[in-house]
C-alpha cells in the first residue's frame, strides 16, 4: 500500500480466530483487519458468531484459537498462550443493555474509566463535561442514572465508552433496544461522532439499514464463517453468495445454464429453465456447476411501453400488487416463476395487467461458484448447533 | 484523537497481587475443608465395624446398616410423623395458597402477609407451646378438659400425631409459599380459554387448573417431607420424654448417651443423608421438567373466583391456621412465663415475674446469650463475605468445576444439621488443632451448614444483575477488586443485606447442630432452652423462649431500619 504511514499497521487485527463451546464450533476460523481511524460493523443473523467475535476482541470471551492484536501488540495469541485480561487491552465498549450502573449519578458513570485510570480531579471535571455535551447530556450530569429513559441511557453509555479517550471503540447493538424513530436518530449522531473523534471502532448489528448508514466496511458472517468483506456498496450492489443477496436487501435470486455463446461485451449470459435469457455482470467471478445471478428487487423496472434496450426486456404479466407505503411491491409471472419488483412508483398496478420487464444489465450480479450450495449444506447445520450450545454455557 | 489512552498506563499494581486469583482459591479450600471433611468422616464412621473407640477404624463393613434392622419400630414411627405431618402441612398451604390467590376472600392482602409468619415462629417455640397445651396430664387444653367433665386426656401431644401437628403447623407456611407461588405465576387466559370454549366454573378448575398446578404442587409435597424427615426440635420436645424416638432424635440419644453408639448413629445419618439427597434430586426434577409453561413473563394477578358466603368460611380457615400456628402458641408461652406454675385456671397469686428475672440473671444463661449473639454476629459477617464470593464463582466466574462447586456449598442443605454437625464432631475431635468443644467449632458448624441459605440469597440477586454491568467496568479498564468493591457489591447490597439477616437468625436460633457441637465453655441459647425444659421448669422455658423471641425480633427490626436509612442515603 503506498497510502499514509499511520495507516500501515492496522489498529485491530484478527488471525485465524476460532471460537468452541465444547466440540461445537461457534466462531471461525475468522481473520480481519481494522484501520486505524476505520469503522467496521460486522453483520448477520442472530448466532452468526458477530456478538462473540466481538467479545473476544474486548476480552470478555476466551477464543479457542487464531490470534488478536491491537495496535500491533499481541492481546491473544492460542499458540503463545497469550491471552491479556479484558481491563489492560485499553478498549472502550458499549453494551447492547447500556449497562449503565444504577447505583450512581450520570457523572460518576462517566468519570469511571478516568478514575480507574487516576486522573485528577479537575481533569476528570473536564473531560466528563466534555464526553456528556458531546452526547447532549450535560444538563444531565448529577441526575441518578436509574431515572433515565432509553435514549438518555444509550447516550450516557455512549459519553462513558469515550470520556477516557480509548483508541478502540466497540459496539455491540447498541441502537437494538431504542424505538425504530431514536435508532434511525442515533445512528447518524453515533456516526458523526464517529467521525469527529476519528476513533477506530468496531460495530456488531444485525440491522442492514444501521450497517450500511454507519460503516467504512462491512463484514457479512454466518454460520461462525465470514460470508463476504466489503464497502457498504460493494456489498449491497455485488452479494458474493445467494445468503448476502437475501440477508442484504430483498434480492431475487436466479438460477439456470450460462450460454457463452450468447455473451456480449463484458456480459454474462444465464438461461433459465424457462428459456428467458438473462444477461449479467461477472464482477471477476468464476462461474460454477450450477450458476446464479441476484437480482435486487429495486433494481427491477417496470414499464407500460417496452423500452429500446436490446437485452434484459421481457413481457410479463402482473400477479399481485401490494401497496407497502413508501413502496409498492409487484409480484409478476416470469416464464413460469415469481419475481418481485419494488418500486416507487404510486399508482397500483391491476392484477393480470400485461407490462414490460427489464433490468439494467450491471444490477443482475453472478454469484460465486458454489457459494450457494456451500452455505446451505455446512453453515445452517453449523450456525444451529453453536445455538444449542449455548444455553449450557 | 489517537493513542492518548495509552500515555496513561493502566495501574500495574493488580498484576503483582492477582486478587481475584487468590480469593477464588482460599474461599474454594475453605469451603471444600468445611464441607467435605466432616463428610469424610460421618461416612468413615457408618463403615467402621472394627473395635469401638478406636479411630482410625480396625474394620470396615457394612455391618451398622444392618444392624439398622434391629430399630425398626423408629424407621416407622419416622415414616408415620413424617406422612402425616407432610400430608397436614399440604392440606393448609393448599387451602390458604388457594384461597388467598384464587378467591375473593376478604382481606386477602393482609392475610397474605401474615401467612409467612409461622415460618418465623420456629417448631421449636411451638412444641414448647404446644407441650404447655397438650402433655396429657398437665396440658392445659387437657385441664380444661377434665373440669368439663370429660375423662383422661383430650389430646396427647407427645404423640406421633402431637409430633406431626406441630411440624405441619410450621411447615405450612413452607408449602403456602411454594404452592401460592405456582398458583400466583399461572397465566388466568388458560383458564379463561377453557371457559370461554364453554366449560363451566367447577370443569374448568378440574380440568384445566389442577393439572397445571399439579406439578408446583408434588414439588412442594417432596420438599416439604424431606425438610421433615430431618427435622429435629419438635421430636425432641414432644417426643423424648415419652421415649418416643424417630431417627435424628434417635441420632441423637445414640451419639450423647454412654456409651455413646457412634458407629449406628453415623450409619443411620448416612441412611437419612441418603434418603434426602434422593428426595431433593426428585424435587429439582420435578421442578425443573415442568413441561408446563406457567410463567409467561407477563405481569398479571390471578382473577378471583366469587365463592359467594364460601368466603366466609375460607376466612376462618386462614384465620384458625394463624390462631394455631402463631397467636396461640405465643399466648400460651407468654401465659405460663408469668405463672409460678403454669396451670389452665389464673389466680392473682399464681402471678410471678420471677422466670424473667431468672432467665436473665442465670450466668449460665447470660454467657449463652452472649455466646449466640457473637456468634450470629460473626457467622453472618464472615458468612457474607464467604458465600458472596462463592456466589459470584459459581454464578460468573468461567472457572472450570464451578458446577461440582455449587453442588458442594448446596450439600449441607441434603443433610440434617444434627447429623452434618455428627460427622463435625467426628472429624474437629481428631484434627491437630484443638478446636473441639469450643467457641470456633460453632462458628464453623454455623458458616458450613449456612452455606447454602447464603449463597441461595445472594444468588438469586446476583442472577438478576445484568452481567454487562461488570463486563462495563473491565473494558474501561477496572481490576477485578476495584470492580467488585465499585460495582458488584453496591449492587448485590439488598442481597448481601437479606443473607446477613438470615443467617443471623438463623444462627441464633440453631439447634441440631450446637446440641452436638457446644462444649461446656461455649453454650449457646437454643439448646440452652431445650435443656431447661428437660431439667428445669417450664416456666423458666418459657421466659427464656420469649427473651430469645424478642431478642431475634429486635435484631431484625433494628437491621430494618438501619439499611433502609442506609439505602436513602447511600445513592451513590
Amino acid at each position: 500500500m503506498m497510502s499514509l504511514q499511520h495507516t500501515d499497521v492496522p489498529e485491530i487485527e484478527v488471525e485465524d480466530l476460532v471460537i468452541r463451546y465444547g466440540q461445537v464450533a461457534a466462531v471461525g476460523p475468522v481473520s480481519f483487519a481494522v484501520k486505524q481511524g476505520e469503522q467496521l460493523t460486522l453483520l448477520g443473523p442472530s448466532g452468526c458468531g458477530k456478538t462473540t467475535t466481538l467479545r473476544s476482541i474486548a476480552g470478555l470471551e476466551r477464543p479457542s484459537g487464531g490470534a488478536i492484536r491491537i495496535r500491533g501488540e499481541t492481546v491473544y495469541d492460542a499458540a503463545r498462550g497469550v491471552n491479556v485480561a479484558a481491563e489492560r487491552r485499553g478498549l472502550s465498549m458499549v453494551f447492547q443493555s447500556y449497562a449503565i450502573w444504577p447505583h450512581m449519578t450520570v457523572f460518576e458513570n462517566v468519570a469511571y474509566g478516568l478514575r480507574v485510570r487516576r486522573a485528577g480531579a479537575a481533569e476528570i471535571r473536564e473531560k466528563v463535561g466534555n464526553a456528556l455535551d458531546l452526547v447532549k447530556m450535560g444538563a444531565y450530569a448529577d441526575r441518578n442514572a436509574s431515572q433515565l429513559s432509553g435514549g438518555q441511557q444509550q447516550r450516557v453509555a455512549l459519553a462513558r465508552a469515550c470520556a477516557f479517550s480509548p483508541g478502540v471503540l466497540l459496539f455491540d447493538e447498541p441502537l437494538s433496544n431504542l424505538d425504530a424513530k431514536l435508532r434511525a436518530e442515533m445512528r447518524i449522531e453515533l456516526r458523526e461522532l464517529q467521525h469527529r473523534l476519528g476513533v477506530t471502532s468496531v460495530y456488531v448489528t444485525h440491522d442492514l439499514e444501521e450497517a450500511l448508514a454507519m460503516s467504512d466496511n462491512i463484514i457479512v458472517m454466518r454460520g461462525g464463517h465470514v460470508e463476504q468483506e466489503g464497502s457498504p456498496g460493494e456489498i449491497y450492489n455485488y452479494p458474493r453468495t445467494a445468503f448476502v443477496a437475501d440477508f442484504v436487501g430483498s434480492a431475487n435470486l436466479i438460477s439456470g445454464r450460462l450460454r457463452p455463446d450468447l455473451d456480449r461485451g463484458g456480459l454474462v449470459a444465464l438461461e433459465t429453465a424457462g428459456g428467458i435469457v438473462v444477461h449479467g455482470t461477472p464482477h471477476g467471478r468464476v462461474p460454477g456447476p450450477d450458476p446464479t445471478m441476484s437480482v435486487r428487487t429495486v433494481h427491477l423496472q417496470l414499464s407500460a411501453a417496452a423500452p429500446a434496450a436490446a437485452i434484459n426486456v421481457w413481457p410479463v404479466v402482473v400477479s399481485r400488487s401490494i401497496f407497502l407505503g413508501d413502496l409498492t411491491q409487484v409480484h409478476v409471472d416470469w416464464g413460469g416463476r415469481d419475481l418481485v419488483i419494488r418500486q416507487t412508483a404510486a399508482d397500483t398496478l391491476k392484477d393480470g395487467a400485461a407490462v414490460y420487464l427489464s433490468v439494467d444489465p450491471g444490477h443482475c450480479v453472478l454469484l460465486e461458484s458454489g457459494a450457494a450450495g456451500e452455505s446451505e449444506s455446512v453453515a445452517r447445520p453449523l450456525q444451529q448447533s453453536a445455538l444449542a450450545a449455548l444455553p449450557t454455557e | 484523537m489517537s493513542s492518548t489512552a495509552l500515555s496513561r498506563p493502566l495501574p500495574r499494581v493488580s498484576r503483582l497481587f492477582p486478587g481475584q486469583a487468590v480469593a477464588m482459591t482460599a474461599v474454594i479450600a475453605v469451603v471444600a475443608v468445611f464441607v467435605l471433611y466432616p463428610v469424610y468422616f460421618l461416612l468413615q464412621a457408618s463403615l467402621d465395624v472394627g473395635a469401638a473407640g478406636v479411630r482410625p477404624p480396625t474394620a470396615y463393613g457394612l455391618g451398622n446398616f444392618a444392624a439398622m434392622a434391629d430399630y425398626w419400630e423408629i424407621m416407622l414411627n419416622t415414616l408415620g410423623v413424617t406422612f402425616a405431618a407432610t400430608a397436614l402441612a399440604l392440606v393448609f398451604g393448599f387451602l390458604t395458597a388457594w384461597t388467598l390467590t384464587r378467591t375473593n376472600v376478604p382481606f386477602r392482602g393482609t392475610l397474605e402477609q401474615i401467612m409467612v409468619v409461622p415460618y418465623y415462629v420456629t417448631p421449636l417455640l411451638g412444641a414448647l407451646a404446644w407441650s404447655l397445651l397438650g402433655a396429657p396430664e398437665s396440658g392445659f387444653v387437657n385441664q380444661l378438659w377434665r373440669r368439663a367433665g370429660g375423662e383422661s386426656a383430650l389430646i396427647d401431644m407427645t404423640s406421633a400425631w402431637g409430633i406431626a401437628w406441630v411440624m405441619a403447623l410450621f411447615e405450612g407456611s413452607v408449602a403456602f409459599v411454594m404452592i401460592g407461588a405456582v398458583m400466583k405465576s399461572m397465566d388466568p387466559s388458560l383458564e379463561e380459554a377453557s371457559q370461554v370454549i364453554g366449560a363451566g366454573r367447577w370443569r374448568t378448575m378440574l380440568r384445566v387448573t389442577l393439572p397445571l398446578v399439579a406439578p408446583g404442587v408434588l414439588g412442594a409435597a417432596i420438599f416439604v417431607f424431606a425438610e421433615m424427615l430431618g427435622s429435629f426440635s419438635a421430636a425432641l420436645v414432644l417426643g423424648t420424654p415419652a421415649r418416643f424416638y424417630v431417627i435424628t432424635t434417635a441420632i441423637y440419644q445414640f451419639v450423647s448417651q454412654y456409651p455413646p453408639r457412634i458407629s449406628l448413629a453415623a450409619a443411620m445419618g448416612v441412611s437419612l443423608f441418603a434418603v434426602m439427597f434422593l428426595m431433593l434430586y426428585l424435587y429439582r426434577r420435578v421442578t425443573a421438567n415442568r413441561s408446563f409453561v406457567t410463567i409467561s413473563g407477563k405481569a398479571f394477578r390471578p382473577r378471583a373466583m366469587d365463592v359467594g358466603w364460601l368466603r366466609w368460611v375460607l376466612f376462618g380457615v386462614c384465620l384458625s391456621y394463624v390462631l394455631l400456628s402463631v397467636v396461640l402458641p405465643v399466648a400460651t408461652l407468654v401465659y405460663a412465663s408469668v405463672q409460678k406454675l403454669a396451670v389452665a385456671f389464673p389466680t392473682a397469686d399464681n402471678f410471678t415475674l420471677e422466670n424473667y428475672r431468672t432467665a436473665l440473671s442465670l450466668n449460665a444463661v447470660r454467657s449463652a446469650m452472649s455466646n449466640s449473639l457473637l456468634l450470629g454476629l460473626l457467622t453472618a459477617t464472615i458468612g457474607v463475605v464467604l458465600t458472596g464470593l462463592l456466589s459470584w464463582i459459581i454464578q460468573r466466574s468461567r472457572l472450570p468445576g464451578r458446577g461440582v462447586l455449587e453442588y458442594i456449598v448446596m450439600f449441607p442443605q441434603a443433610v440434617p444439621r444434627l447429623v452434618f454437625a455428627f460427622g463435625m464432631m467426628w472429624a474437629w475431635l481428631v484434627f491437630p488443632i484443638p478446636i473441639y468443644g469450643t467457641f470456633w467449632v460453632l462458628l464453623i458448624a454455623y458458616l458450613t451448614v449456612f452455606l447454602p441459605l447464603g449463597v441461595r440469597t445472594i444468588s438469586s440477586v446476583l442472577m438478576q444483575l445484568d452481567k454487562s454491568l461488570d463486563e462495563c467496568g473491565q473494558v474501561s479498564g477496572a481490576s477485578w477488586g476495584y470492580r467488585l468493591r465499585t460495582i458488584t457489591v453496591p449492587l448485590l447490597r439488598p442481597g448481601v443485606l437479606a443473607a446477613w439477616l438470615l443467617i443471623f437468625v438463623a444462627s441464633v436460633r440453631e439447634l441440631g447442630a450446637s446440641i452436638l457441637l457446644m462444649g461446656p465453655d461455649s453454650k449457646v441459647l437454643t439448646p440452652a432452652i431445650v435443656e431447661a425444659f428437660f431439667s428445669s421448669s417450664s416456666e423458666l422455658t418459657a421466659a427464656m423462649a420469649l427473651i430469645q423471641t424478642v431478642v431475634v425480633g429486635a435484631a431484625m427490626v433494628l437491621f430494618a431500619a438501619v439499611t433502609r436509612r442506609a439505602s436513602r442515603h447511600g445513592g451513590t
